[in-house]
């Protein structure tokens, strides 16, 4: 009677053992893949946009010539054709992409210091001090945010500098939330209460103990942030509160070229596919991240 | 002659400092919450003395670690604490935070019970053990770092000048367990608390820490107060006992005579809830029946009652008080056990 038994034990347990050591491996290179393939893309698109222009002889994003307007894809030395004032779209493309990218990333550095230690200082202190940092934040959450970026970039005029805090002005609060849950996560944790035992002062903590172990959190929030902040950008340029022509960005050529949808709808499909992998890319790279860290 | 001589100056010496090094009275700890006010401790007084190890012993939720972290000024703000705590005299309920620093690490340390998420997972151990001497010796950064190697050597880490470098993922929970000791002995604190330390070790790792830590304490000359729910473990290293059940004290004694006849029915119960290997097979284990009380809703009478075995109607009626009923044996019941007849 006993042996059965045992054969039944023993027996549904081998394959799921079998499949449990195959899963590890199979997971591991779909997670990084998931990595390597949109930061690659990302890392290509950095280059083009930062280094090769540096360089390579690329033509010039203004002043192009007006006897060589709206050359096809492909034209000889100019790929992506010129546009109807007769610039090099590949090279517009480029410049914009650095616009585009230097938003981004100045806006999401902008937001995680800033809205980081905000966070982190209003939970890790409690008390009034988070009560106001917090209402603040939340004022700014509340308010519609395309409006408010609107009327920031409206009353400082178009520019990138000022792009660049209007567009902050949102991504500070929503790292502020962030930075507070992980801190309120991690404050109570054995090795925070060791240190303030320790007799660690209050900084030290902050800086050893909190901003390490919340980094990946906030870095993943920037990854899928960054994206949301190229939209925007696009957006604002679209709009023409954003960086005015003819200084490229990718918004202000869809902008431009939406004149010309019916005859040229290359102006507006080129930078839209380039903006629709960008954002793809950071977005693929920050689920990828989240899942690697095992951030929530 | 010259080392009786050495003896006796230090027996004096040791008399001179015999007063209690932490003296905690009549400590009540109480949660206001939305649903109700939690009398999580209420009214436990103990002393801790120099080099001595005591246990506090009790089920989960008896009010041990509430006790210690009261004791370390740790509860949240949520909490009341009323009584004394005093540590040399020096009242320690009511500083702030600030007053607290010097206290901590210093006067009384503590190690927590999970090495899993007691060290930081982004920093260096060594880092983490530098930290607390560097900001209560102010060591500079070579002192602090032979200082960490010293001690990670004083807690028996093999190799401590390589473990310095390394992070927690790459230790065992016993090797973590021993960093944490030494980060809290890295200061020289008199009293050492040490609050489950070692329930989340295999039995082996287990022997070896609190052995580590009796040794130390010779070495030292620090008081440990032990926090455990294993019986076993107080009875093989405490010298004296304290039983703590819903946020009282019910049995205090010296571990051995404690376990040699035991007064309090529910320290009983919890004995004979320990798995022994000379039992019958297949039977089941007497475990400690119901439930502790809610200890949102106080009840008149022995917090025990009912979960008793000899439960009488006095139990029910009215709560006994902690009394020395024999000398240093003191406990809270109206029917004691394994007393002889008066």
């Amino acid at each position: 009677m006993s042996v059965p038994a045992a054969d039944l034990i023993i027996g549904p347990l081998e394959p799921v053992t079998a499949e449990a050591a195959a899963r590890p491996q199979a997971r591991g290179w779909l997670r990084s893949a998931e990595i390597v393939i949109p930061g690659g893309i990302l890392l290509v698109l950095l280059f083009f946009c930062f280094i090769w222009p540096l360089v390579y002889q690329v033509p010039k994003p203004v002043g192009g010539s007006l006897l060589t307007t709206n050359l096809p894809l492909w034209s000889p030395g100019h790929i992506l054709g010129t546009d109807m004032v007769g610039d090099d779209v590949m090279s517009r493309i480029l410049y914009g992409g650095r616009v585009s990218f230097e938003v981004a990333a100045a806006v999401q550095v902008i937001g995680l210091v800033i809205g980081g230690l905000i966070g982190m200082v209003a939970a890790y202190r409690g008390g009034w001090v988070e009560a106001v940092l917090m209402r603040v934040v939340d004022v700014f959450i509340a308010f519609p945010s395309l409006v408010l970026v609107l009327a920031i970039a409206d009353s400082l005029g178009p520019s990138e500098m000022h792009v660049i805090w209007a567009l902050s002005a949102f991504s500070i609060p929503a790292f502020a939330r962030v930075a507070r849950a992980a801190t309120l996560r991690l404050r109570d944790q054995p090795f925070v209460v060791a240190a303030r035992l320790a007799g660690t002062r209050t900084w030290r903590i902050m800086a050893g103990h909190l901003v390490p172990n919340m980094m990946p959190q906030l870095v993943t929030f920037g990854m899928l942030g960054a994206g949301i902040t190229i939209i925007l950008e696009g957006a604002l340029d679209f709009l023409g509160y954003g960086i005015p022509p003819p200084t490229a960005s990718w918004g202000n050529m869809i902008a431009t070229g939406e004149s010309f949808i019916s005859v040229y709808p290359r102006y507006v499909i080129v930078p839209s596919i380039f903006l629709l992998v960008t954002v793809l890319c950071l977005n693929l790279l920050g689920d990828g991240l989240r899942s690697r860290w095992g951030v929530r | 002659m010259a080392g009786a001589t050495e003896a006796a100056t230090g027996a004096a010496d040791l008399d001179l400092a015999s007063g209690p090094l932490l003296e905690v009275s009549d400590l009540r700890v109480t949660f206001r919450g939305r649903r109700g006010t939690v009398y999580a401790v209420q009214g436990i007084s103990f002393t801790v003395e120099p080099g001595r190890t005591l246990a506090l012993i009790g089920e989960s939720g008896a009010g041990k670690t509430v006790s210690a972290r009261a004791v370390m000024g740790l509860l949240p703000e949520s909490a009341q604490v009323t009584g004394s705590i005093r540590f040399k005299g020096e009242q320690v309920v009511g500083r702030s935070e600030h007053d607290l620093r010097d206290y901590r690490g210093r006067n009384v340390a503590m190690v927590f019970q999970n090495p899993e998420r007691s060290l930081n997972p982004t920093m260096r151990v060594g880092t983490q053990i530098t930290e607390a001497l560097r900001s209560h010796l102010h060591l500079d950064r070579k002192r602090a770092h032979e200082q960490a190697v010293e001690l990670l050597r004083m807690v028996r880490v093999p190799a401590p000048e390589r473990r310095f470098y390394e992070y927690a993922h790459q230790l065992s929970g016993g090797m973590r367990q021993r960093i944490m000791i030494a980060m809290a002995l890295a200061c020289g604190p008199e009293v050492l608390i040490a609050d489950e330390a070692t329930t989340a070790l295999d039995v082996t790792t287990q022997a070896q820490i609190m052995d580590l830590l009796l040794d130390l304490q010779r070495q030292t000359g620090t008081a440990l107060l032990m926090i455990s729910h294993d019986l076993g473990l107080a009875a093989t290293y405490a010298e004296d006992v304290i039983v703590m059940y819903a946020g009282q004290v019910v049995e205090r004694a010296p571990a051995k005579e404690l376990f040699a006849s035991v007064r309090m029915p529910y320290t009983q119960a919890l004995l004979d809830a320990i798995p022994q290997i000379d039992r019958e097979p297949h039977v089941l284990l007497p475990v400690v029946g119901g439930r502790p009380p809610d200890l949102s809703a106080l009840v008149p009478g022995c917090p025990f009652a009912p979960r008793c075995p000899g439960v009488q109607q006095d139990c029910r009626e009215q709560a006994p008080t902690l009394a020395e009923h024999e000398p240093r044996r003191w406990w809270a019941c109206w029917h004691p056990l394994n007393r002889a007849a008066q």
